[in-house]
């Protein structure tokens, strides 16, 4: 290979399982330069799209299912609802992977460490509509339900990037950090995790995409969330629920991307190019 | 379990035919696209840059929505499906095509220029090349991801597995839901390895073995 | 701060018996090393890869565990003291400086003296003393991150970094194997300075016997498992190789002093065609050819050099001209160092140089080639005293 640099990006996507977490366009691990196009175009974008469709919602004529499925305060539970399974989710997946990824990096526990990654793999191997609904048979609709599958699902990426992450710190840095006296927990909280930070959040971004683009199907499983409208829209044949379902999610998802961006962007530590 | 397989023994294949069709004509018609594309724009790093954002961007709209918004202009059916998907399938390929085609190296090109290559055959014989074992792995991830998408596909009709899981889902409580819902979920992993492996063949018969990895 | 009072802060150390075996190798890594560094000195460990240096220098500080032996610092045995503790008294630099990129400079050096509680302020003006030690400003890179340093100024943080506790001994590992060998220099100038304020005791592991030779107030040469194959001053060592393995390991950089003191006198000449002005020239072209040379040496009636032509300036004339005005030939005299010799030849566009004798009697040429035979020649004479 003298002529191409494949980059991070082939690298990932060797794991076939780690797909769908590298095509969510997120699969450069590497620390790379901020786009400030997207920085700043993406939420005005977004105000455009959420904007206009406010203008359109209060100019329409809407017949009377219309109106109550587009009702500002559902939509506004509904956008609530969702947020609430993102966040939650996202905040148990980061709970559990990153810890899990920090053990599965230390002496002691490197070698179970493909094992584990090979079993997040296999949470993303299904089709997560499958998932959903197996997890929904097994233990009810609702909620934690729609939670666990989420989890499930976006567990891989922050697992995967924490390890990574640990894993890519100089090895002399940890032992320039010993050799000057600071203990290993020392070295791992002012070291390792202040350098793995960068690859740690591009998964926690991953994560949050995958989390809110999967949360639109929670509805059916009576989770809630905007993919309700999509839903509703196609049973009742009533596009304007539909699309305004789809853009409003759309808008979303591309907000939390955002949302994710800036958060890479200021956790970043300063010094690390 | 085993029962219901055989029960359905003839709708089971004709539903996998069918999921694992339209995925391979919509990932063959999405690299033909992405590719294409990459090609026109990958010469302009400004453009290519972009060309890298809306794919980024565009990979973050989750595919619910997508189906959504196609369905009053592609009705509700196996159209829908097909537009949906091949347009989540063209943009990873976008993506490492560009970046593929950005990593070939430029005296590579220059002396085949020099050599009186025309600007054509360069792409064909030289950058493609070289650049395709990256548009490959670019063509793996869309096959995968599109495995998925068209599970959900189901709900509006589309064709394939997806209509199993979702059987499992409206007959939650009956005695084959959980049956109806595996077969579909398993399905749908098993022959997205069967499609993985085929585009591993085809990527051992295609790739130069001089930048075989 | 003991700046103003040079006196020894540095404490001995005593190595004895330490051995250090690695599971699964058969043979110890370190088999037995039993050693004395005084206090206030700089020690070099020298050898060939893998002969056990490093890991003699880690188990100092415990960074690797002897397996047996014991190891004290001023009369203290490191393995009683907790290795964290006892790391935060011993200063430690290695290669690069290994500065952590997500602090900034002051950060980097100040980490050891906030795991042992210092004051903010005490801390600060240790910082900036330190600086100032290493020849930075204070004010302008207090606040720099590593990225934003040089390779030269990285080493010196590094080194403001081992010192920053104040240590009495200090550890070092390969500390300027990564810059350029101008920057190396004078980073090695700066460090024997700063010792000839401090006396610490240093111990610092490198590959450069030319290094240790410059630094070390002694130098200890390993081989394989870490045993000792001499350990003594620089000027004992270069005088007196204990073996054979020494004399080699000396012999790299005693050759090159061997250009100062040889000869041109005593390398063996070359003789290329020579001709005198006026002689016919196909009958000199025949010549040069049966030599197979492509230029022909000039001397006029006294055997004088006076030019140096390409055979090919002499196919289209009759018979050898006398030189032009602005001939550019260089001679040396016999008496020349190889030095000269050297230099000579870089500057004549035939690679060699024109070697006269008595009167600028014409001798011969001398080339690289009899340069580099005349230095290995010299290379090998350590050895065969060795060997008697």
């Amino acid at each position: 290979m003298t002529a191409l640099d494949p980059g991070p990006d082939l690298k990932t996507q060797e794991n076939l399982a780690d797909a769908k977490a590298a095509a969510a366009g997120l699969a450069s691990s590497r620390a790379r330069r901020p786009s400030w196009g997207l920085l700043i175009g993406q939420p005005l974008f977004v105000a455009v799209v959420i904007g206009a469709w406010a203008i359109w919602r209060s100019r329409a004529e809407l017949d009377s299912i219309e109106q109550r499925q587009l009702d500002w305060k559902l939509v506004g539970q509904l956008t609530v609802e969702h947020l609430k399974l993102t966040v939650v989710a996202t905040i148990i997946v980061l709970l559990v992977a990153v810890p899990l990824g920090i053990m599965l990096t230390r002496p002691r526990a490197r070698r179970a460490a493909p094992v584990v990654v090979a079993i997040a793999n296999a949470g993303q191997a299904a089709p997560v509509i499958g998932l959903i609904v197996l997890l929904a048979i097994w233990l009810g609709f609702g909620f934690w339900t729609a939670i666990l599958a989420l989890c499930l699902y976006a567990i891989l990426p922050v697992l995967r990037n924490t390890i990574v992450g640990l894993q890519g710190v100089d090895r002399t840095l940890v032992e320039a950090g010993r050799g000057m006296g600071m203990s290993s927990v020392s070295v791992l909280g002012r070291i390792e995790l202040p350098l793995a930070v960068p690859v740690i959040m591009a998964g926690i971004r991953t994560a949050l995409v995958l989390v809110v683009g999967t949360a639109t199907l929670a509805t059916f499983i009576d989770a809630g969330g905007l993919g309700s409208l999509i839903t509703t829209g196609i049973r009742l044949l009533r596009y304007p629920v539909l699309i305004s379902g789809a853009v409003l999610v759309a808008a979303l998802a591309l907000l939390i991307d955002w949302a994710g961006r800036v958060l890479e962007e200021v956790t970043r530590p300063r010094g690390l190019g | 379990m085993w029962d219901y397989i055989t029960e359905r023994n003839s709708q089971l294949l004709y539903q996998s035919y069918q999921h694992l069709s339209l995925v391979i004509q919509c990932v063959l018609l999405a690299t033909v696209i992405a590719v294409g594309l990459a090609v026109v724009v990958h010469r302009n790093p400004r453009i290519a840059s972009l060309a890298g954002a809306v794919s980024a961007v565009g990979l973050t709209i989750p595919s619910f929505a997508l189906l959504g918004l196609m369905i009053p202009v592609a009705g509700i059916g196996t159209a829908t499906s097909v537009v949906a998907v091949t347009f989540y399938a063209c943009l990873p390929i976008l993506r490492n095509a560009v970046v593929g085609l950005a990593g070939v190296d430029s005296t590579l090109i220059e002396s085949a220029r020099g050599m009186g290559m025309g600007a054509v055959r360069t792409l064909f014989r030289i950058e493609l090349p070289l650049a395709w074992p990256v548009i490959l792995a670019g063509v793996r991830v869309s096959a995968q991801m599109s495995m998925g998408i068209a599970a959900i596909a189901a709900y509006v009709l589309g064709p394939g597995l997806g209509s199993f899981i979702f059987t499992g889902l409206t007959q939650i409580g009956g005695k084959n839901a959980l049956n109806s819902a595996l077969v579909g979920t398993i399905g749908v992993v098993l022959l997205a390895l069967i499609l993985d492996a085929m585009l591993l063949l085809v990527g051992r018969l295609t790739t130069s073995r001089g930048i075989r990895a | 701060m003991p700046e103003s009072e040079p006196e020894v802060s540095g404490v001995d150390i005593e190595l004895t018996d330490v051995v250090k075996r690695y599971p699964g190798q058969k043979k110890p890594a370190v088999e037995g090393l039993s050693l004395h560094i005084p206090a206030g000195e700089i020690v070099m460990f020298v050898g060939p890869s893998g002969c056990g240096k490093t890991t003699s220098l880690k188990m100092i500080n415990r960074l690797i565990e002897p397996t047996s032996g014991s190891i004290r610092i001023g009369g203290e045995d490191v393995s009683r003291s907790d290795d964290d503790d006892l790391r935060r008294r011993i200063g430690y630099v290695i290669q690069g400086g290994s500065l952590f990129p997500h602090m900034t400079v002051t950060q980097n050096i100040a980490l050891v003296p906030g795991l042992l509680g210092w004051d903010k302020r005490r801390t600060a003006e240790r910082v900036d003393e330190l600086l100032e030690l290493v020849g930075l400003d204070p004010n302008r890179y207090r606040g720099r991150y590593p990225r934003e340093l040089s390779g030269g100024q990285q080493q010196r943080v590094g080194v403001a970094r081992g010192l920053a506790a104040d240590p009495p001994v200090i550890l070092m590992d390969e500390p300027f194997g990564a810059v350029d060998p101008i920057t190396r220099q004078r980073l090695q100038d700066e460090l024997l300075s700063i010792q000839e304020e401090l006396r610490k005791t240093i111990v610092c592991v490198t590959h450069d016997f030319d290094e240790a030779v410059k630094l070390g107030d002694r130098i200890l040469i390993l081989t394989e498992g870490a045993n000792i194959a001499q350990y003594d001053t620089p000027e004992a060592i270069l005088a007196n190789p204990a073996d054979r393995f020494v004399a080699d390991f000396v012999g790299a950089g005693a050759a090159l002093k061997q250009l100062t003191l040889s000869r041109v006198s005593e390398i063996e000449l070359g003789q290329p065609t020579v001709a005198e002005i006026g002689d016919p020239a196909p009958d000199v072209l025949r010549a040069a050819k049966a030599a197979g040379d492509d230029s022909v040496v000039v001397l006029d009636g006294r055997r004088r050099p006076v030019d140096w032509m390409w055979t090919v300036d002499l196919s289209d004339v009759d018979n050898v001209p006398a030189p032009h005005e602005d001939t550019d030939l260089v001679t040396i005299d016999r008496r020349a160092t190889l030095n000269d010799a050297l230099d000579t030849m870089l500057m004549s566009s035939h690679g060699s140089a024109v070697v006269t004798g008595r009167r600028d009697e014409y001798l011969g040429v001398v080339d690289f080639q009899a340069v580099l035979a005349r230095i290995q020649d010299g290379n090998g004479q350590p050895e065969a005293e060795v060997a008697q």
